[in-house]
């Protein structure tokens, strides 16, 4: 049987990707879950500086999942470097990096530092974050500032180069084909979406930043909804997300024409759920007599 | 993931529930302070998992004692003897262990952490004294819970309660303190309750805010670690500490609350 998938010039042992911000760096979710057996990890999103992020409450649940405004909260580079880089060349599974800044410089600096790393595997790059350089809209909700930073960053990035992509892309169309003239190698979609939830005892909002990411199986088909309209109008290869809690999760994303699926809110309640996914991809293959997930991808067009 | 079978349950009035579940790995690691991780019921609706602080551990089995304040803590309410629940833990630090001498402060039901606490001390022959306090005659059944333990007690309720101190426990707290003198040697300090009350403790006389070990409730996502939810404001420095990881327990003044 054949696991392995090709995403561009990235090769995987399998297309099960543990998402960002849901395994931290590797140490956190390792007593639960063998690293190796996974396709890769993504790390949690990091920038050049150490970020606070966000003050409580950070997390509330809605049915059948959660909202999330944890604001980018991340140690910084270098303690990154000095204390989970060492544990992670332990493991032969390939290392996702996710990077973010608040401007065009502070991204092309992490991008610089973890394109010299050589146990990072690929750079995913996430462009759902505040530009302060653009009154502190999404990177993502001006097309031609999206265009920008992404040009620059493909300049400093020799490694597979990752865009992640949430619901609200501005200029979708442009943006896509301007992502595989300047060279961009895969795109994950999507990100959380975004979302609002009311205080009614306190007649206020839960959020102190208002709208949070509503993530977990109460976006799934959403979620797939975007990945299917980003695979008619493109052919880069797509690590789909969003709401997979389950193998017959994935299997809708990959029979839709991901070549891989990245698990999120699943991890949080339920760290070892990539194996059992992957288990749960096998014993599919075998009942339907495939031998090759590449042959399953796709199937539903 | 672990998976334990409930096997007692029972209602404390009508608010408060104690199980026991059996699960041999928690029992026999977990220390007072530390927690689980719930999943309740099993559907992803609701869909994170809860936070249950430890009550104590006896060979494989080990007790939980809740509040039902919501949506999950009714539905973990609902399970009876001989259901299982998948879970995580022990997770968290949990407290200091060897002080020469302890008093323990507790309101509500934060005395889970502390009875835990009682329990390990007695077995350890810590000299302590135990000051525990309800809000109102509802939770009386935690008193009663309490009393249950061999263990010097001093409890106050702030309705009025036959034989009991009429006040908040720090009230009961600060009277036991002016009438025992403990010069010779300063007792360590450990806390659980409600917010206001690490507040009110942290302003009292002759306290040393960074002495006293409090143990934190706060709404959690993962509790291993990962989604950085459960942040609680360092004191005098920029940024956050999780409560899952770099807690529960916390010295009283290393946190902003």
């Amino acid at each position: 049987m054949n696991l392995q998938v090709h995403l561009g010039n990235l090769t995987l042992s399998n297309p099960i990707i543990l998402a960002s911000g849901t395994a931290g760096y590797g140490r956190e979710i390792a007593p639960y879950l063998d690293l190796d057996r996974v396709g890769a990890l993504t790390l949690k999103g990091l920038s050049s500086n150490p970020w606070v992020g966000n003050p409580p409450p950070r997390i509330h649940e809605t049915y059948a999942g959660i909202m999330n405004s944890i604001g980018l909260e991340n140690k910084g580079f270098d303690r990154f470097f000095r204390e989970d880089l060492p544990f992670l060349e332990n493991f032969q599974t390939k290392i996702i990096a996710n990077i973010w800044g608040k401007t065009i410089e502070e991204y092309s600096d992490i991008a610089k530092k973890m394109n010299g790393l050589e146990r990072i595997d690929a750079i995913e790059v996430n462009v759902s974050c505040p530009n302060i350089e653009q009154g502190g809209e999404s990177f993502s909700s001006n097309g031609q500032v999206l265009c920008q930073l992404i040009q620059n960053l493909r300049q400093k990035i020799q490694k597979p180069l990752i865009v992640k992509l949430g619901p609200n892309t501005d200029d979708l169309n442009n943006v896509l084909q301007f992502m595989e003239r300047e060279g961009v190698d895969i795109l994950s979609i999507t990100n959380t979406f975004p979302a609002l939830a009311i205080d009614v005892e306190n007649q206020s909002y839960i959020f102190s930043r208002k709208t949070a990411g509503l993530s977990g199986p109460a976006i799934k088909p959403l979620a797939l909804k975007l990945v299917y309209d980003v695979i008619q109008r493109t052919r880069l290869p797509i690590i789909g997300m969003g709401g997979i809690m389950k193998t017959a999760d994935a299997l809708e994303y990959f029979l839709i024409g991901a070549q891989a699926v990245a698990l999120g809110s699943v991890n949080l309640i339920d760290p070892s759920a990539a194996v059992q996914i992957i288990e749960g991809i096998k014993a599919y293959l075998v009942q339907k007599n495939i031998f090759d997930i590449n042959d399953l991808i796709g199937k539903v067009r | 993931m672990k998976r334990a079978k409930i096997v007692q349950k029972r209602f404390l009035g009508t608010s408060f529930v104690e199980l026991w579940l059996e699960e041999k790995d928690i029992a026999y690691l977990a220390s007072p302070g530390q927690f689980v991780m719930v999943t309740i019921g099993s559907s992803y609706d609701p869909f994170l998992k809860r936070p249950f602080g430890i009550l104590a551990c006896q060979e494989n089995q080990f007790g939980l004692l809740f509040e039902i304040v919501g949506r999950g803590t009714q539905i973990l309410s609902q399970l009876e003897i001989g259901d299982q629940v998948d879970l995580l833990g022990p997770l968290g630090n949990g407290f200091s262990l060897n002080p020469k001498e302890a008093l323990l402060v507790g309101g509500g039901r934060g005395l889970v952490p502390l009875y835990f606490l009682a329990q390990i001390f007695t077995n350890k022959k810590v000299p302590f004294q135990f000051f525990f306090g309800i809000r109102s005659q509802e939770e009386k059944v935690l008193i009663e819970y309490l009393s249950q333990l061999p263990i010097p007690l001093v409890i106050s309720c702030q309705e009025e309660l036959s034989g009991f101190y009429c006040g908040t426990v720090l009230d009961a707290f600060e009277d036991w303190r002016q009438h025992h003198s403990l010069s010779k040697s300063t007792p360590k300090i450990y806390a659980c309750g409600p917010q206001g009350m690490f507040q009110t403790l942290a302003k009292m006389d002759d306290i040393i805010p960074n002495q006293i070990e409090v143990s934190l409730e706060s709404r959690m996502g993962c509790g291993y670690g990962v989604c950085l939810s459960c942040a609680v404001k360092k004191k005098g420095l920029p940024g956050y500490f999780h409560v899952c990881k770099d807690g529960p327990v916390f010295r009283l003044g290393e946190i902003e609350l």
